[in-house]
């Protein structure tokens, strides 16, 4: 199994992701152009970190600076902006409408996976969301008999999740 | 200028904090030199460094007569592989430009504050001439070599 290779080769690290949401937020104002000093009081760095973190994002073309140093995104990386931010929004509302995860726990865990995953899988994921919300009333009510679904593993500690261990017992021992 | 001057002693932190991450960076990055050149570009750090822990001293002195005590903040983590010094030089050249900015960027703020107008300008001109010495050499691949920076 070679996945967890796709993770270091995932051109889009997380640092990259949160400079690109930096600019994008910064430069809402200002015609899309973004001060460094401002993105790095937003991303709480120094402005030379932000400077050298910047030439990866101009190498691949997702940023772009004037001749005053002020940064805005590029068509291409206003694209993955977009595309994340839709990502994010997805895996939120699965891990809080759905799940049940508080709030501000769903935010940080999307954050933690929305530039990681792929866009067919995002896609497929509003879907299966759509499906639960605003789907058949028997897939709505399914949202509801979970939310009130309170689990406890049969006497035999063997379902057919576990498979011969027990992912919910692992989980309980790492807490 | 807030009367009692904190917001110019957090942007006196902020570019402490600048003068403080580069020094550190200098540090790591002459262990990744590599190639043609890397005597020269290694000098060059083994100085820059040294400067630039002279102007964070510096700032912090001024902190430090403003009454304050100053506060670093500062998350850094470096790594990365063998760099070829001209790959090296651009990235002390982002650094060095965005401290002539930061200090640029400063001045309007402390225009008629004595010793801290004097001392900002005093850096500004050592940030330029160490702009220009960079980009010399990284546009010319001039031979490295250093200007004095006072600090005081």
């Amino acid at each position: 199994m070679d996945t967890w290779k796709h993770f270091e080769a995932n051109e889009l690290t997380h640092s990259a992701a949160h400079h690109l949401f930096a600019i994008y937020h910064v430069g809402a104002a200002y015609g899309g152009w973004a001060r460094v000093s401002d993105i790095a009081r937003r991303l709480n760095i120094t402005r030379g970190s932000v400077s050298i973190n910047l030439r990866a994002l101009k190498k691949r073309a997702w940023v772009e600076t004037d001749e005053h140093h002020l940064v805005r995104l590029t068509p291409k990386g206003l694209k993955i902006v977009r595309s994340v931010l839709a990502k994010r929004l997805i895996l939120k509302a699965f891990l809080s409408d759905v799940l049940g995860i508080p709030d501000a726990q769903a935010e940080i865990d999307s954050c933690k996976i929305e530039h990681l995953i792929s866009h067919s899988t995002g896609e497929r994921l509003a879907q299966f969301l759509r499906f639960l919300i605003s789907g058949p009333p028997a897939a709505r009510n399914l949202v509801e008999r979970f939310r009130r679904f309170h689990d406890t593993c049969p006497k035999s500690r063997t379902c057919d999740l576990c498979k011969g261990e027990c992912p919910m017992d692992e989980l309980k021992r790492a807490v | 200028m807030r009367t009692d001057g904190t917001d110019v002693v957090e942007d006196l932190n902020r570019l402490m904090a600048e003068e403080a991450e580069a020094c550190l960076r200098y540090f790591q990055m002459r262990f990744r030199l590599r190639g043609k050149g890397r005597a020269a570009a290694e000098k060059f750090f083994d100085e820059a460094l040294k400067e630039t822990l002279e102007h964070a001293d510096a700032i912090a002195r001024q902190i430090r007569s403003l009454g304050h005590v100053p506060t670093l903040r500062i998350n850094l983590s470096l790594s990365g592989g063998p760099m070829r010094p001209e790959d090296a030089l651009a990235e002390a050249l982002e650094v060095e430009q965005q401290a002539l900015d930061a200090y640029e960027e400063f001045l309007p703020r402390v225009s008629g504050h004595g010793a801290l107008e004097d001392f900002i300008r005093r850096q500004i001109a050592v940030e330029t001439e160490h702009v220009q010495e960079i980009l010399e050499v990284v546009r010319e691949a001039a031979p490295l070599k250093l200007v004095a920076k006072p600090t005081t």
